[in-house]
This record gives C-alpha cells, structure tokens and sequence, in this order.
C-alpha cells in the first residue's frame, strides 16, 4: 500500500451483517455493521442494547467472547465512541463493538451517557475511569466514576477535541519562575 | 529528632512545621548567632565537609533513573566523590536528583520531598524533561520543567544524560558548595510548608478546607471585623473538628455569599509558584457528578 493510496471510501449499501451481528440479529438485538478494522469486525450498538449483547456474547457457548481487553473512548468529529475490544480464547477470535454518541444529543454541561460494564468484567472498572478521565464519558452505574490518572481537581478532559488547557505557572510560555 | 528539637527550641528563626525537618541545626544556630562575622572562617570548613558528603535522594520517576542507578555502580562509581549513600528519606538527604519527568500529579509530592529535606538542599534538574519539559513539550500533564516548582542548582539536560554527564554535573555542585557562603544561603530560603495534607474526599489542601470552615464559622457566630483574629485561634491539627463545624454553619446558609468569597481570597493570599497550578474552586466537573 502506498502512501497516496486513499484510504477505502465507504460503501453506499449497508454492510453485511459479520458473524457476531448475524449471532446479535438471532438473539434481537439490532446492530451496524462498520468497516473492518484490522480485520476484525467492528459494529455499533445501542447504548441500550450494550448490556444485554455483552451479557449474550460472552455467555453463550457458540460466541464466548469472554476476555475485555479494553475499554476506549474516541472523540470523533461529530460523536463521542466508547470503544469495547472483546476476546475468545476458545475461538481465537476478536470483535469490536462501539457505542457512539452523537455530540448534538449531549446537552451543554453534561456527559455523554453509556451504561457501565464494571460489574460483567470487573477489568472494566479502571478502563472507565481512565475514558471518563480522559474523554469524559458518564459510566452509568459505575461504582466510583472518579479521575484516574489526572488529579481530582482537575477540569475538563484533555483528550477531547475542544479541550484547552488553561495556562498557569507550569505551562506558560514566559514564567515568573524560580530560575 | 529529640536532640534537634532541644537545640532548636530555642531558636526563633525555625517556623513550627519545620522543627521535625531540620535537623543539622548546631551550625545553623552557630552561624544564626554570629552571622556574619564568623561565617567566612566556617562556611569554608563546613563547605569543604559538605561538598565531599553530598547525599542524594532516591528519587526517580523515569528513564533517567536508570542512569542514575548506573551512576551508582562500580563502573561509574559515584562514590569516588562521596555521594554513593542514595537515602530512601528525604530526611537524610542533601541533593535531590530528579530524574525523570515530572507530572502535574507528582509534582505536589516533589514539593513535600523537596520540603521535607534539611537545609542546605541542593537540586540537580536532570534529563531534558525536567530541565524544560523536553519532549513533552505542551503537553497537558508534565510540568515544563522542574524549576517552576523547586529551585535548582545544576541543569543536566539529555534524554537520558550519560552517568559521565551526572559525575560532571556533581562536580559542578560541589564547586558550587565550596564557593558558597552559608550565611548569604540562609538568607535567601523561603518560607517553606514541610507537609501538606490533601482530604481525601476533596481533593483539597486540608489548610484551605480549614480557612473554609474558619469563613464560615466566623461568618455566622463573629462580626467581620474579628475575623483575622478568630482565624489564626482555629487549631490547625484538628481539621476533623473544623469540618464538623462548619457543617451546622452551611446548613445555616446566612453567610453563603460571603464565605464563598472568602477561600478565594486566603488562596490568592497562599499563592506561591508552587501553588499555581491550583485550578479554581468551582469546577463542572463536581457540577456534572
């Protein structure tokens, strides 16, 4: 692949439902189909719907995607994604699902709403907390939703998009400092 | 810490907080007492013992503490210089190398350290995060150098200097203690809080939870005027009962407006560079949870 290739163009028809989404269909569950992502197959559910297709994926014998390798938040130009990467050990097999907020459904001063998955995979518990940290994406019925790796009393999330870091006297360019 | 506090009891020029902390107090209350008289005959001597016993901390929190590590085996040998007892406490500790970057979250316990060690302390800004930033240059969590938030005596850029770079670097510091005059050093320290204590729940300095609850008590039982007196009486220890306190006095709500204002005053009276980068009080992110 060159580097003037562009990048594949999305189709106009839908795509067809892979493996997981026929399997999510079966159990009524509804879901869209994106383009693959390394491969792997990538669908877009409900924020409604996260809950019981995680509950259906990791438990039924056919599926057992029984490992969440991790939780991400992406802030895309007109969504906030909560990124979930699930793994079989018994199939070797992976999938992405995504849960995308549109920006113009999130009220001013408010998070976009995702129900937690903390107590399905206690692993998830730190994942939201770091995407909530970073992102600013509300886990509904997380136990502790609190920053994780920036102080407490920090503002704001610095990995969205529209995030600018007020200048004080650690960052600014010409410091009154100790020099 | 005894027999540093019988010395020290009688000298007026160590603040409270730091009674525990400084310990090498024999020659401060000498050269205190004789200033600058005497301190050109013993600032040379106790130059001359310090500069070949520069003890330094076991502080590292990157890549640069790998070097430091090297610096300390027998193949750099730091200890051709006197400085090959790395002191797990600052207590014990005369120079502080900080090696590696320094986040906005490590940087409140750097302070503490850096406080915590008994005068003369001495810093070594080492590796190019913490001289400028480096290559974490605007970004959101690193302090752009080390020297926004302690005083240092040696910059040691590099990304990560060569251990030769810290033998050279220590050499450059005990050129520095030898030519130094304790006298004129001890003048220029700042005054300096040993520990701070951040609540738990908060996320905030417990002094200023303690200003808080001191507004808001005196706003409700004291007029205006007695407050600056009344808030030096709040003891300073008990920050469990001040919270206690101040709860009957929200739910009171007289003086909300005032208090409100009040804590932002005492923090703008506190700020000093090692406080800046305190965001303000009211965030939206307790407004969103």
């Amino acid at each position: 692949m060159t580097h003037d290739a562009k990048p594949p163009a999305a189709p106009a028809a839908p795509l067809e439902p892979g493996q997981y989404g026929q399997f999510l269909k079966e159990h009524g569950i509804s879901s869209e189909r994106l383009v693959d992502s390394c491969g792997v197959e990538t669908i877009v559910v409900a924020a409604a719907d996260l809950p019981p297709a995680l509950k259906l994926l990791r438990n039924s014998s056919e599926v057992k995607l029984d490992l969440l390798i991790t939780v991400t938040g992406v802030d895309n130009n007109d969504t906030y994604d909560s990124v979930y990467h699930l793994w079989s050990y018994e199939h070797i097999n992976e999938l992405v699902i995504k849960v995308m907020t549109k920006k113009t459904d999130v009220a001013d001063g408010r998070l976009p709403e995702v129900p937690s998955i903390s107590n399905f995979w206690s692993a998830a518990n730190w994942h939201e907390r770091e995407t909530y940290d970073l992102v600013g994406i509300r886990y509904t019925g997380h136990p502790y939703l609190r920053r994780i790796l920036n102080p407490w009393d920090w503002d704001g999330h610095p990995l969205r998009r529209d995030y600018k870091q007020p200048v004080d006297g650690l960052n600014d360019k010409n410091p009154h400092s100790m020099r | 810490m005894s027999e540093g506090n019988l010395i020290q009891a009688k000298s007026p020029s160590v603040p409270e907080e730091l009674r525990d902390t400084v310990t090498l107090t024999s020659i401060d209350h000498a050269i205190d007492m004789l200033g600058e008289v005497l301190s050109p005959v013993i600032s040379p001597v106790a130059n001359l013992a310090r500069s070949n016993s520069v003890w330094p901390l076991t502080f590292g929190t990157s890549c640069c503490a790998i070097e430091m590590m090297c610096v300390g085996m027998s193949a750099f040998d730091i200890s051709r210089f006197g400085s090959e007892v790395f002191r797990a406490t600052p207590r014990q500790a005369d120079m502080i190398l900080t090696a590696g970057t320094i986040t906005r979250k490590m940087a409140p316990a750097l302070i503490t350290l850096y406080e915590q060690m008994p005068e003369p302390k001495y810093v070594i800004a080492m590796g190019a995060c913490t001289v400028t930033g480096g290559m974490f240059n605007d970004s959101y969590s690193v302090v752009q150098g080390v020297d926004r938030i302690i005083p240092v005596d040696v910059y040691l850029p590099g990304c990560p200097p060569r251990p030769e770079a810290i033998l050279d670097a220590l050499l450059k510091l005990q050129q520095k203690i030898r030519t130094e005059n304790y006298h004129e050093r001890k003048k220029r320290t700042y005054n300096q809080r040993a520990v701070r204590y951040v609540d738990y729940d908060t996320g905030k300095l417990v002094d200023d939870l303690v200003a808080e609850a001191a507004d808001l008590a005196n706003g409700v039982l004291a007029p205006k005027a007695e407050a600056a007196g009344a808030k030096i009486a709040v003891p300073v220890a008990k920050p469990e009962a001040a919270k206690v306190e101040a709860k009957p006095a929200t739910t009171a709500g007289a003086a909300k407006p005032e208090a409100a204002a009040k804590p932002e005053a005492a923090k703008a009276e506190a700020a000093k560079p090692a406080d800046a980068p305190k965001p303000e009080a009211d965030k939206p992110e307790t407004k969103e949870s």
